[in-house]
Formats: C-alpha cells, structure tokens, sequence
C-alpha cells in the first residue's frame, strides 16, 4: 500500500486523461440538478453520524482527503498528495493550499487534526481510526497521521463518507459536536456545494461554492435534494422528469419498471464500498443453530437462485461471502451452498435430528428486521419445511423491538442487511470477531461467534499493508465462516441509481451519492 | 267458529318461531343466509377436500389463476392461492365470530350494569365507554397488537376492546327501557335478587337488537382484521384473507389476481352477513310483525 507521491500524480494525471476519453461529450457548465432521497437525515455532518442519509449530502457540504473511482483507485482531493511512511506507522497529507471553508477561512492541518479528532471520539465506527493515536501538524498544509499500528483501512476511511474535514472555528467551540445547532443549518463546509436550506421532510437546497478549490468544480449551479419517502413518488417522479436522479433505490419491482423508460439510465454500479448485503444469521450460542450441521443443512435447504430471481426479480447479485463481491478483497468463490435437498436432509439424519411421525424434525423461528425482508422470512418457512424444519415467523412491531431481540440474543435465525462500509476493518470485523460480543448493540456480534482463528486473521488482515497478503489473509478468514456459517449470506441489496440520460457523470463511483457530485453536469 | 280459533292459536306461536317465519320471507336474508353457509363450510370441509399447506411454494409465483391445474393461480411466493383462500377463511371468520363474542360480552356486561343500577355505576361506566368511544379504533388496535404482538388471541382482542361500546349503548339503553316495565316491577316485588332481574328477567327482552348488532358485528370484524393485515400487523404463521391481501398488494400491478381474489371473499362474505343482520333486524322487530 505505499505510495510514492510521483506514482500517485501520475496515476491521477492519467484517470483525469482517461475522463474526457470516456465521455463522447464536454461537461457543461450551470443549471439544477433536481434529485430525490428516501429520508429526512438526522443532520448533516457525516464526522459525527453513521448512514448515507446524512452520507449524502455531507459529502456535498464537506471534502475529505481523499475520493475514489470506480476502480477503488484513491484519487486526490483535500489532499494532493500523500505518503505513508516506510515503518507504515504515519501517514501523510499535503493539503491543497488555496482551500477554504465557505466562509472564506483556510482550511488548514489544524482543522485536519480537529476533525480527525472529532470523529475519533464521536462516530459510531470505532475501528475506522482506533490506531491514529496523534495527528502532528508541523506546517499549516501538512498533516500527519501518526498511527499505533498498521492500518491499511485508514485509505478508505479518508473519504468523504467518513472522514468530512471541519472546520475547526466552527465546531471546534466548545459545545457538544453530536448536538451542534450548525450541523443543520448555516453548516460551514470544505465542499463543492453551500446549503441553502434544509427543511425536514421537505428538501435539503445546495448551491454552487465559487470558491471550491479544484478549478470550473462544480459544474452545477444548484441541486435540490427533494425528500420523497414513498418509492411510487420517486418511481413517478423520475418517469415524468421532474426528478433527475435518484440514488439507493433498492425497490425491485419499480426498478424493473424504470429499466423500460427510455429518458432514464438505471445502473446498480456504485455501492461496491457502502457494500450492503442481506444475510440469514444463526444464533451460534443458544438452540438447535448452535449446531453447524443444522447451519449448513438450512444453507443447502435454501435456494438462492429462488431469493434472486422470484424476490429480487433478477435485480440484486448473489453474494455467497461476508465481503461485498464488489470488493477487491471478496471472495465470492467459496462454498456457495447451492440448493441440495438430500444433502440438507442427510447432514440433519447424520447429526441425529429424526424425524417424527409428522415428518418434523424440530422447530426454530426466524425474526426480520423491516418489512422489506417479510419474504425472505415466509420463504424461509416454506423452505424448511421440506427437510423437516418447522419455521414460525415473528414479527416485530417496529425496528427496536426487533433490534432489542437481536442483540439480546432472544432469537434463532435472522434475516438482516448489513453495511460493508469500505474496508472490511469497518464493517465487517464488527460481525465475527469474538470481541465483538456486545449485549444491545445491534449489528455486533449478535450471532455470538467465536473462532479464535478468525480473530486471529483479523487482526493481522487489518495491520497488514501489503495488498496481496491482506487478500490472502481475508480469503482464509472468509473460507472459514463459510464452512461454519455464523451468517449465511444469500445477495446484494439491489441499490441502484437512476438518471434522466439528460445527467451527465451520474455517481458511478463506489461511494454512489456519498462522494462528491462536482463532476455532476445537466447536457 | 273453530276456524278462528285455530287463527288464534296459530297467531301464538312462540315470537321466535313467528321471527323465522319472517326471516324467510325475506329473499334477500335468505340469500345471505345461504352464501354464508356455503363459505362456512368451505372454511370447515375445504381443507380436507382440497389437501394442501397453504404455506408450500407449488409453482412459480403469480401464475395466472388456471395454469398447471391451480385455480386461483399463485401468489408471489409460489403459493397456491386456493390453498390460501381456503385456510384463510377459516381464520377470517374464527376471527371475526370470536372478536364479536367479546364484543358482545363486555358490550352486554357493560351496558347491563350501568342500565340497570344507573346512579354513580352508570356514570362510571358510560364515562368509560365514551372514553373508548372517542379513541380512533384503527389506531388504538394498533397500537395494542404492535406492544403485545401480532398473534391471533391478540388481534381479536385488540379488535373487541375497541368495538365494545356501540353494543353497551344499545344494552344500556333497552335496560333502561325495560327496567320501569310492570313485568319488572311485578318480579321485583316478588323479591327477585338483581342477579336474576338482570339476566333472568330483563336481559332476554333486550336481546333482539343486540343480536342485529352481533351478526354485523362479525362482518366488522373480519373487516377490521384485513385492515390490520394489510397494514402488516398480522400473525405471519397463519393465513387470513387480509393477510394475503396485505402481502401481496406490493405486486398489484404485477399480478392483481393475488389482492382481487380475496378481496371478491371478504367482500361476500361481510355481504352476505350485512344481509342475515339486515334480515334478523326486520324478524325481531315488533313493530315489523303482523300482529
């Protein structure tokens, strides 16, 4: 993962060389931009708040060091460049000099340090910057990153998702960061875009920063981000052409029905690092799933091809790996438990679970999360049925009491969506190292799996820098749990992003809307 | 001379038996009668002439009804949708007969006591009841069916304790009617305990009305339970005829054949209980009667 500052140039040179090559057209300069989100965020400074809701129009509001592509190749941003040093222990930024916030201040390393500072003690992803121990600020441009260990997830972490660069003067005054007033309004940012107004429920209004330090960025003058719960008003929406472009959508059936509309691009490109995919978890600690031969009897008893093509409608990806197949360090190549009744009901007969007069075995119950995952649960039921399983489904009045089920180990078998979040070190580890083993917290370890191996080769695949012995390392942890099955993971969440063909640069990029729009242009 | 003593003891008859007689004359009753008979034994003797778990996945999902032999076609499952309709109406009208018994028990309770005893015990009693009167139904269902959970006990709970006060009214106000009738005075006198009066002596005058309000109730409440379902605050182990309309409404568009079919039952049956209540109403009312 080191990075001489020639090579990065270089490679970065060469992307913006290839950018025109790709587009037949000139971007143009002006106009607006008129885009639909599903829900109102909490607020709008990503430093201190989890989810793409506030992920989106943050990354608008606020630049980070770094941007990605669609290869996940890092590409400057805050940072013209960067270095890590040779022990791999600091890592350095050189800042864009003529940077400033939008009220003119500079952006400096201080506000760097501040904000790497910031959201150290206040995001909910812990691990993102657990080794940074310092960050040294030796001239007003220049930022060092001095790390306790290793940390290749550090690259991912610097994007704009995850690591906004505040502005020190701002939030740096004393009150409580999660709780600043000026984190819904009147935000001072570092980005391409100003807000204008942030309405809840209604629409968040962003408007060109003159001053944006990268030369003729943006290229839109204004974007209306309209907040649009209902997926049919979207789906409308997009078909008329009063919204341009929509991002996360993941309802399969207006999907389809988009796909056909002439005026619109429907593309499932750019979630490889959000890296959402939907899981069947097994309590590995209580019951009958405690058993691996029931996990994998219930894997082969259930067919995936079933869960894309009948309930997906072909638009989401198999996933048979914790890792997000569009990741470089997936391994979507093991076992993927492809449907096998006879082996279901043999591994079931071998590990002494006969049948009795009815033809049952034993009975589990299967919980879900949200209502877009009832299917799945009722699928689940049918599909158990025929080796012998007797499945009842729970419902769960809303969202935290299923969490409180979950995470109090109250359950034992569900269905769950959960987030890759870039760098497995952030959100995947969360999910089987034995450490993790946190009662009420939801989307921790809620399967209660230990395996001293695995965490074994997390802690060294999250220390290790070089590429290929991370990816080998990551491959033998994920051989591991697919043999095991704490989780079985059955396909992508089928997020898409839909454009008017009047869009030019949709975000392709494997952040999706949580990355910079600057490159963004109406024809 | 014998002849019109024979039109007499004709004409006293029992005012159940003479009840009848005017229930049968009317057609539209009659037909009513008729179709929820056939949909109750549908739900009793369907599942075991047409052997199936409404819950396999037999054929791809949304068949067009007719294809590969199922009548009803397939839901977004796979599931045969004949299987479906058959168990649910089972639920449906288990359902709906149990959340109106309850209905009407805490109703008659309710209402008795407060009509008979007046006083503070009326003004307590009515105070609660315009209390539950006053709450949107729909709502406070779900809000209990969403704090202890969507099971089918549950469900009709939810569904009696927020339909119960139109049925104390209607008892409270019969009671009041009746408690100042001679017949009444005449028991009391006699030294009837108010146990008895209550339910010896007044409450079978006051039936009539209350079991018009009953039948309807049933049709309410399957109503009130497809509600519940299509809002997704179902038990997800048992299937309801709302329960497969709320689970497949998301495919309309797709395959309105799923949500169409059994709307059509719920539709004739509420139907055909509105014309049954319709009728009882016109049978057990004095006024109505020939005498």
């Amino acid at each position: 993962m080191k990075k001489t500052l020639a090579s990065l140039i270089g490679a970065s040179v060469m992307a913006m060389a290839m950018v025109p090559a790709v587009q037949a057209q000139e971007p143009k300069q002006g106009g607006t931009l008129t885009m639909a989100i599903q829900q109102t965020p909490r607020h709008l400074n990503p430093a201190v708040q989890s989810g793409t809701a506030t992920g989106a129009p943050g990354a608008q509001l606020f630049a980070a060091p770094l941007r990605y592509d669609e290869n996940w190749d890092p590409q400057p941003y805050l940072a013209e460049s960067w270095e890590l040093s040779e022990d791999s222990l600091s890592m350095t930024l050189n800042l864009v000099k003529t940077a400033t916030f939008h009220d003119g201040a500079p952006i400096t390393s201080e506000d760097v340090k501040f904000s790497v500072e910031t959201i150290k003690a206040n995001h909910p992803f812990k691990t993102m910057f657990a080794p940074v121990e310092s960050v040294e600020t030796p001239d007003a441009h220049t930022a060092i990153l001095k790390l306790s260990q290793p940390h290749p997830a550090l690259m991912l972490a610097m994007s704009s998702q995850l690591m906004p660069i505040i502005p020190k003067h701002v939030y740096g005054d004393g009150q409580d960061p999660k709780a600043h007033p000026q984190n819904s309004e009147n935000v001072v940012g570092s980005g391409p875009f100003k807000l204008v107004e942030f309405v809840r429920d209604q629409h968040i209004i962003l408007e060109r920063n003159e001053d944006f330090f990268m030369d003729g960025r943006p290229y839109l003058d204004k974007i209306v981000m309209r907040i649009i719960k209902d997926a049919s008003a979207r789906t409308i929406g997009l078909e008329n052409g009063e919204i341009e472009l929509v991002a996360f959508e993941n309802n399969v059936r207006n999907i389809n029905r988009l796909k056909k509309v002439d005026s619109l691009d429907v593309s499932s490109d750019g979630y490889a690092a959000i890296g959402p995919i939907d899981w069947l978890a097994f309590n590995t600690k209580k019951g009958k799933t405690a058993d691996k031969a029931v996990r994998q009897a219930i894997a082969y008893a259930v067919d995936k091809n079933f869960i894309l093509k009948a309930i997906m409608l072909g638009a989401a990806e198999q996933a048979n790996a914790p890792i997000h197949p569009g990741s470089p360090l997936s391994d979507n190549a093991v076992n993927a438990y492809d449907l096998d009744l006879d082996k279901a009901n043999k591994l079931l007969d071998d590990a002494g679970y006969a049948k009795d007069g009815d033809g049952t075995r034993f009975e589990l119950t299967i919980d879900y999360g949200w209502p877009a995952l009832k299917p799945q649960a009722e699928y689940l039921k049918a599909a158990l049925k025929k080796i012998g399983i007797a499945v009842s489904v729970r419902a769960s009045a809303d969202f935290p009491t299923w969490a409180k089920r979950i995470s109090t180990y109250d359950f034992d078998m569900t269905w769950d969506t959960v987030f890759n979040w870039g760098d497995p070190v952030i959100g995947v580890h969360r999910t089987y190292q034995s450490t993790n083993i946190k009662e009420g917290v939801i989307w921790s370890n809620t399967q209660q799996y230990e395996n001293a191996r695995v965490d074994e080769l997390l802690e060294m695949a999250g220390k290790e820098n070089d590429p290929a012995k991370r990816k080998e390392l990551y491959a033998e942890f994920q051989a591991i749990v697919a043999e095991e099955l704490p989780v079985y993971w059955t396909n992508t969440l089928p997020y898409h992003t839909i454009s008017n063909t009047s869009v030019g640069n949709p975000p392709r990029g494997i952040w999706a809307t949580s990355s910079p729009l600057d490159r963004v242009y109406l024809k | 001379m014998s002849t019109e003593l024979e039109a007499t003891i004709e004409k006293a008859r029992s005012p159940f038996s003479e009840a009848f007689e005017m229930f049968r004359k009317n057609h539209l009753a009659m037909a009513g009668l008729i179709l929820l008979i056939l949909i109750i034994l549908g739900g009793v003797f369907g599942p075991y002439l047409y052997v199936a778990d409404p819950f396999d996945m037999v054929w791809a999902p949304f068949s067009p009804p007719g294809e590969e032999g199922f009548l009803l076609g397939t839901d977004y499952l796979g599931r045969d949708l004949l299987a479906m309709l058959i168990h649910g109406a089972r639920v449906s009208i288990l359902i709906g007969l149990s959340a109106a018994f309850l209905t009407v028990f805490i109703g008659i309770t309710v209402g008795a006591l407060a009509g008979f005893y007046r006083g503070l015990t009326e003004e307590i009693l009515m105070r609660i009841t315009e209390f539950f009167q006053v709450l949107p139904t729909l709502l406070f269902s779900m809000v209990i069916v969403a704090l202890f959970g969507a099971s089918l006990p549950m469900i009709t709970l939810a569904i009696g304790l927020v339909s119960w006060p139109s049925v104390a009214r209607i008892t409270r106000a019969e009671f009041l009617r009746i408690r100042e009738l001679e017949f009444v005075t005449a028991a009391r006198a006699c030294g009837v305990s108010n146990a008895k009066l209550i339910f010896r002596v007044i409450l079978p005058n006051a039936l009539p009305p209350i079991i018009v309000q009953a039948a309807l109730m049933v049709g309410s409440a399957i109503l009130f339970e497809a509600g519940l379902s299509f809002l997704g605050l179902t038990d997800p182990n048992v299937v309801s005829w709302g329960q497969i309309i709320g689970s497949n409404r998301e495919y309309i568009l797709d395959a309105s054949f799923t949500v169409t079919v059994p709307g059509l039952a719920i539709f004739l049956t509420v139907l055909a209980i509105s014309l049954v209540g319709d009728g009882l109403n016109d049978a057990l009312n004095p006024k109505l009667r020939q005498r």
